[in-house]
């Protein structure tokens, strides 16, 4: 049954706590429409509110502020803009925030100017930059044009060079000598100029200088009969294309070279500079070049024409240079006029980004309100904890003082049966443990939040498998500075490996203090031990050296504090760490599991339902008792014995240690009796047989009273006519409300579920078969509390014996360096394997000793989180 | 054994690809997006769309173009993506998707030099899918020879370009032959690839390969009635597989009018089913031919046999059918826009729907 409350409860204020999520309220808000805007922002800025939509069927267009929505998004496309213009041209964000002109509350009027100076903006920086690139092509153009007349110039004087004195005495045309004249320069030069042409080609070349020398002399060998060339730029990795185009389309009948121009070339039409080449391809006749020229410039290259004459090549490539560095002048005139512009700009932006974000946060939330046209008024619904009325409402007082107008916002609470989303009010530290919690489960409203118990526990049970003061110091180190500098160290959040680390720096400290203490209590530190106290054992003082068994005698007293140092070197310490490890992971894993069971108390009474106080943790703790619970006592009575003692005449009073697994064993084969070697005290055939009767009196009161109950309970309710009531359970506001308020939300129909014998039986089996079995794998489940203590030990003790005891024992010159490295191995191997792998892994086992042995005792985690309406969480989402 | 392999190889890329299919537009998204009075809601419905960060930063009066051209951008994105990750054998069978691709843009080319477009035009037109390196210089080729030994002979596509070196030059017609005769061989060589991909791969790609060529079948039939085109010639165009090859491919090179293509296809069970609903779709919408109609009815069936390949696991087909469903959704997308920029709203609905 979903939790309800009455309605008196609302004027005394419910005490907060994390053991329980807040009581939430569902309340009904009727804004003004003119106040709406104001109402909305301030919410937003409380962060209180969680907004239920109320126009589920509307489609996302056909909403009433869809319009605003779309100036925003308009807007924030224009910010957008731009800031990739900003980015693009180097130009720094100011950081700068104002911080008044985001938090205080904007007119619409505000609106509008901002509106109005993006807009400006955007169009001058669009300007500036069609401007901009109108220049650069230009630049581009005639920069590539004077990249073409440098290299291209530099073949032609050689070639011109070499036609003058070879063609000069049979024609007074320079340039125009006959085909076989030109073929000879060319080919010539075609090795030590065409610095990157391509070997084959100018073998093809040869082989068509014949083919050349043939038609030129059937043109008679003409003036016309000219190579005719054409010049140009294109993309470097574009030129073996061309050429092969080009060789293919011409048959050959060409000669193509290229020059790489060195720097890259801005173009406008890309966002990077990319590498070009100039490049000239001769071929004779009017046809041949046209096709070139259409080749090429389908490949993307740009061509400029160069004129024969080395002069008035000069001339140009003067000319290109002046106008370059006019060009220049203007681009840089105009660069900074948008520099500028762009400034002024960034100065801004974060603000505006900010304002805009937020107003349209506003109207995605104003969308989800009711429109009322008759009282020219919106309504909203939405949950907020009841605490937290008090300070909506004088949120709704400002907002309406804001807007200046005298119609106030009335809040008003509505009764439902719906279930409320769950708010567990946290704080720095105990944020990091009710994640963990919410990972599992968001609790439902009202349950126990396991968050609470976390706190601890998670820290203890950590502290248990990792149980060293000096790698325990390390962790509190580590999470003591980031706790200590958590507002510097912020950033750390936003990065995705390192947030988990900074959101969880409180679990990560009492990690630390924690394994600290079971350090202590372990007495490791960085695997040594510690003689704080004298040790309540004394080792023989004449050692029988190698290989001879010594045995340390007792001395009167005992270790103060967790395990005497002695233990340490000893031979049996295993044997002894280890059998003290096992039993203590039982003892604490059956307090940590009986906690978790005796949860259910607090959550059966919230929800009245006494039937699960008696029928069903009365049996499941009866059950836990009567086996483990009695397995724990039989441990600790174990450890309270003296089984070594001897009566006045000598001898043992004990026949020997019992074996307790034995003892659990036969408790269940063969009841009744209790072999000689696990006797412990007088009556313990007896208590175990009434603690085994007892287990199994439990499974079927646990399997069937409950459904039973339940179905008379049925029953009687159908017997006395009461039907299922299934109408709608309208929630009326009319008699609360001032001025009679319409019904703004139908409320769904109570969820009255269908009382099915069947399902609940099926359930109530699944239920118990997984008690009793979970009761043994979990209280084994814990063992691993042992297992990784163990290994965690046993690791630091090899790495301080295979890294750094070593240099230790060395003797000479050497002897310095060696513990400098060794130490620098062992400190580097200990700070990443046993605190950050090994931190991790136990980190692991506690969680999930957590999620599985104690959740699943009392834990449902159905419910779903609490999500405001706040500015913050959008801007953050928005930043990311 | 093949499958133990497969994920090592396209395991990813297989993930990624149905991951892309579930971002595919959904019935009840169509349905919002057919329900939108203006270009403007129709930005705003694809904002919740994979489109979004393609459409985001366009200023608001958006036109149909545009959008088409940002629809492809998305779907060139992701399919880049895929090629960019692929390695043998996936990105090979990528490379063959984009040979489809290519044959358009040459043919593209072509008829638009033929008919002296701007070439630079024509290279913004060309699909981004098909774009290779030597394919601008395609303007220049006034024969097929010429087409062959300038641009084609180093393309992948040269080995299709085997068969249309007979056509001397290059008119309408024989562009229309050159194109089918590409696209001829690029699926006869693309199902060949595809069997020898082994199992699911091959019976997947065949199915989907076989129903391409029927339908390529249909088509050239269709318009080569009242062409030059000789029967003799029509049978060469026709792709040497599919459902109805090789016995009713032979009767419909006999044919001469709809009716008779449709009593032809009547024969095979699926084919009979859509003729079926192409009628009723003539009958009932007077205003759209019934060719029009077959057209849509193969769009559906095509379709159909997509949404199948992802029903297997372990096999290359589902890169060439989210592909075409990707395509079929923006040709979906760009109807509704044209409905809704000419206020034709009551065709809006004539969209082929796929999830």
């Amino acid at each position: 049954m979903p939790f309800t409350r009455g309605w008196g409860q609302t004027r005394s204020r419910p005490k907060t706590s994390i053991f329980r999520s807040e009581i939430m309220s569902l309340v009904q808000l009727y804004i003004p429409s003119d106040v709406a805007r104001f109402t909305v922002s301030q919410l937003g800025e409380m962060g209180l509110l969680q907004f239920r939509d109320l126009n589920d069927d509307v489609s996302a267009f056909q909403r009433s502020f869809v319009n605003d929505v779309r100036r925003f998004d308009e807007l924030e496309r224009k910010l957008r803009y731009l800031r990739t213009q900003i980015e693009r041209s180097d130009v720094d964000i100011y950081d700068f925030f104002n911080e008044e002109a985001v938090a205080a509350s904007r007119g619409p009027r505000d609106i509008d100017d901002m509106e109005e100076k993006i807009g400006a903006h955007e169009d001058r920086v669009l300007r500036l930059t069609a401007a901009y690139k109108d220049l650069q092509l230009k630049h581009l153009e005639l920069i590539e044009n004077k990249h073409v007349l440098e290299e291209v110039s530099s073949l032609f004087v050689e070639i011109s060079g070499r036609q003058q004195t070879a063609a000069a005495p049979a024609s007074a045309s320079g340039a125009s000598g006959g085909g076989a004249h030109d073929s000879v320069p060319l080919l010539g030069r075609s090795d030590s100029l065409s610095r990157r042409s391509i070997g084959s080609l100018d073998a093809a070349y040869a082989g068509d200088a014949g083919g050349y020398d043939v038609e030129g002399g059937t043109m008679g060998g003409g003036h016309d009969i000219n190579i005719g060339f054409i010049t140009g730029v294109i993309r470097r990795d574009r030129v073996a294309t061309l050429e092969r185009v080009l060789w293919r389309s011409l048959r050959g009948n060409m000669f193509l070279n290229y020059v790489d121009i060195e720097e890259p070339i801005s173009d406008p039409k890309h966002d990077e500079p990319v590498y070009k080449s100039a490049f000239i391809v001769f071929a004779h006749g009017e046809s041949l070049r046209d096709r070139a020229t259409k080749i090429a410039e389908a490949l993307g290259a740009t061509l400029y024409h160069v004129d024969r004459n080395a002069e008035r090549r000069q001339e140009e490539l003067i000319e290109t240079m002046s106008r370059l560095d006019d060009l220049q002048q203007i681009l840089e005139n105009n660069n900074a006029a948008r520099i500028n512009e762009l400034t002024n700009v960034s100065e801004q932006l974060n603000t505006w980004f900010t304002i805009v974000r937020k107003e349209k946060a506003i109207y995605h939330t104003l969308n989800l309100l009711n429109y009322d046209a008759n009282r020219n008024c919106l309504i909203a619904e939405g949950w907020c904890a009841t605490n937290d009325i008090p300070a909506i409402q004088s949120a709704l007082h400002l907002a309406t003082e804001d807007a200046g107008s005298n119609v106030p916002t009335v809040l008003h609470e509505l009764r439902t049966t719906k279930e409320p989303p769950t708010f567990v009010r946290t704080n720095r530290f105990t944020d990091g443990f009710q994640n963990i919690v919410d990972a599992y489960g968001v609790p439902k409203a009202g349950e126990v939040n396991p968050g609470l118990f976390t706190c601890i526990t998670f820290p203890f049970l950590f502290a248990l498998m990792f149980g060293d003061l000096g790698h325990g110091f390390l962790m509190t180190i580590c999470a003591a500075l980031l706790c200590i500098y958590e507002k510097k160290l912020a950033w750390l959040a936003k990065d995705e490996s390192l947030r988990m680390f900074y959101t969880g720096r409180y679990i990560v400290l009492l990690m630390g203090i924690f394994s600290m203490y079971t350090g202590l209590l372990y007495n490791d530190i960085f695997s040594r031990a510690m003689s704080m106290f004298s040790s309540g054992w004394q080792w023989p003082s004449d050692q029988g050296g190698e290989g001879v068994t010594v045995e340390a005698t007792k001395l009167g007293h005992t270790y103060p504090v967790g395990i005497d140092p002695a233990w340490h070197h000893a031979g049996n310490s295993l044997l002894f760490t280890n059998s003290y490890k096992m039993k203590m992971s039982i003892v604490l894993g059956i307090i940590h599991m009986t906690l978790g069971i005796c949860l259910q108390v607090p959550n059966a009474l919230y929800f009245k339902k006494r039937i699960n106080i008696v029928h069903v943790f009365v049996p499941q703790i009866i059950f836990l008792f009567s086996i483990f619970g009695y397995l724990v006592f039989a441990i600790l009575f174990k450890w309270c014995t003296d089984w070594y003692a001897r009566d006045a005449a000598g001898e043992l009073t004990h026949i020997s240690p019992p074996s307790l697994l034995n003892m659990l064993i036969y408790m269940f084969l063969s009841p009744g009796s209790v072999g000689e070697s696990e006797r412990m005290f007088r009556g313990q055939a007896a208590l175990q047989t009434v603690l085994l009767l007892l287990a199994l009196a439990c499974v079927p009161w646990m399997l069937l009273v409950k459904p039973f109950i339940l179905r008379r309970e049925h029953q009687k309710i159908i017997s006395e006519g009461y039907g299922r009531i299934s109408s709608h359970v309208r929630v009326s506001s009319e008699d609360d409300a001032p001025g009679g308020a319409i019904i703004v939300s139908e409320q769904e129909e109570m969820q009255e579920d269908d009382f099915d014998f069947a399902d609940i039986m099926i359930n109530q089996t699944i239920h118990t078969i997984e008690f009793c079995l979970n009761s043994i794998s979990n209280t084994a489940s814990y063992l691993r509390l042992w297992a990784l203590s163990l290994a965690h030990a046993q690791l630091s003790e090899v790495l301080w014996t295979m890294t750094f005891l070593p240099t230790l024992k060395m003797s000479g010159a050497l002897q310095p360096i060696a513990i400098f490295c060794g130490f620098a191995v062992w400190f580097v191997l200990t700070f990443s394997i046993l605190i950050g792998m090994e931190g991790l892994s136990a980190f692991l086992h506690a969680l999930r000793l957590h999620w599985v042995e104690f959740n699943n005792k009392f834990y449902d985690g159905t419910g779903t989180k609490f999500e405001p309406f706040a500015f913050k969480t959008i801007l953050d989402e928005a930043e990311e | 054994m093949k499958e133990i392999y497969f994920n090592a190889d396209a395991g990813y890329l297989e993930g990624v690809v149905r991951g892309y299919r579930d971002g595919l537009i959904t019935a009840p998204q169509y349905m919002n997006l057919t329900q939108c009075e203006t270009m403007d809601d129709l930005k705003l419905q694809l904002a919740t769309t994979d489109y979004a960060p393609f459409l985001q930063n366009e200023p608001s009066p958006i036109s149909t173009s545009t959008l088409s051209a940002r629809c492809t951008d998305a779907l060139v994105a992701e399919f880049q993506y895929l090629q960019q990750n692929s390695a043998e054998p996936v990105s090979r069978f990528l490379e063959y998707i984009t040979f489809g691709y290519m044959i358009d843009n040459v043919i593209l080319l072509i008829t638009g030099t033929l008919h002296e477009r701007d070439t630079h035009d024509l290279l913004e037109k060309c699909h981004p899918l098909g774009f290779f390196d030597t394919m601008p210089a395609l303007c220049v080729a006034t024969n097929v020879q010429d087409l062959y030994n300038t641009v084609m002979v180093d393309s992948p596509l040269a080995g299709y370009f085997r068969e249309c070196l007979s056509a001397e030059d290059l008119n309408e017609l024989n562009i229309e032959i050159i194109r089918n005769t590409l696209y001829k061989a690029y699926l006869e060589d693309f199902y060949s690839y595809c069997q020898s991909c082994g199992e699911p791969t091959s019976s997947i790609m065949a199915e989907l390969l076989k129903f391409e060529s029927d339908r390529r079948t249909v088509n050239i039939t269709i318009n080569s009635f009242g062409t030059e085109l000789s029967k003799d010639d029509r049978t060469k165009l026709y792709p040497r597989l599919g459902n109805m090859y090789p016995e009713a491919q032979i009767r419909l090179a006999r044919a001469d009018d709809m009716d008779q293509v449709k009593s032809i296809l009547e024969q095979y069970g699926d084919y009979k089913r859509m003729i079926l609903s192409a009628n009723m779709n003539a009958s009932s919408d007077s205003a759209g031919g019934s060719d029009m109609s077959l057209e849509d009815i193969f769009f559906a069936n095509e379709v159909q046999l997509n949404k199948d390949a992802f029903e297997q696991q372990f096999h290359f087909g589902v890169f060439y059918s989210w592909l075409r469903l990707k395509e079929q959704e923006i040709r979906n997308i760009v109807w509704i826009a044209e409905c809704i920029s000419q206020q034709q709203k009551d065709k809006v609905n004539k969209y082929t729907p796929i999830y």
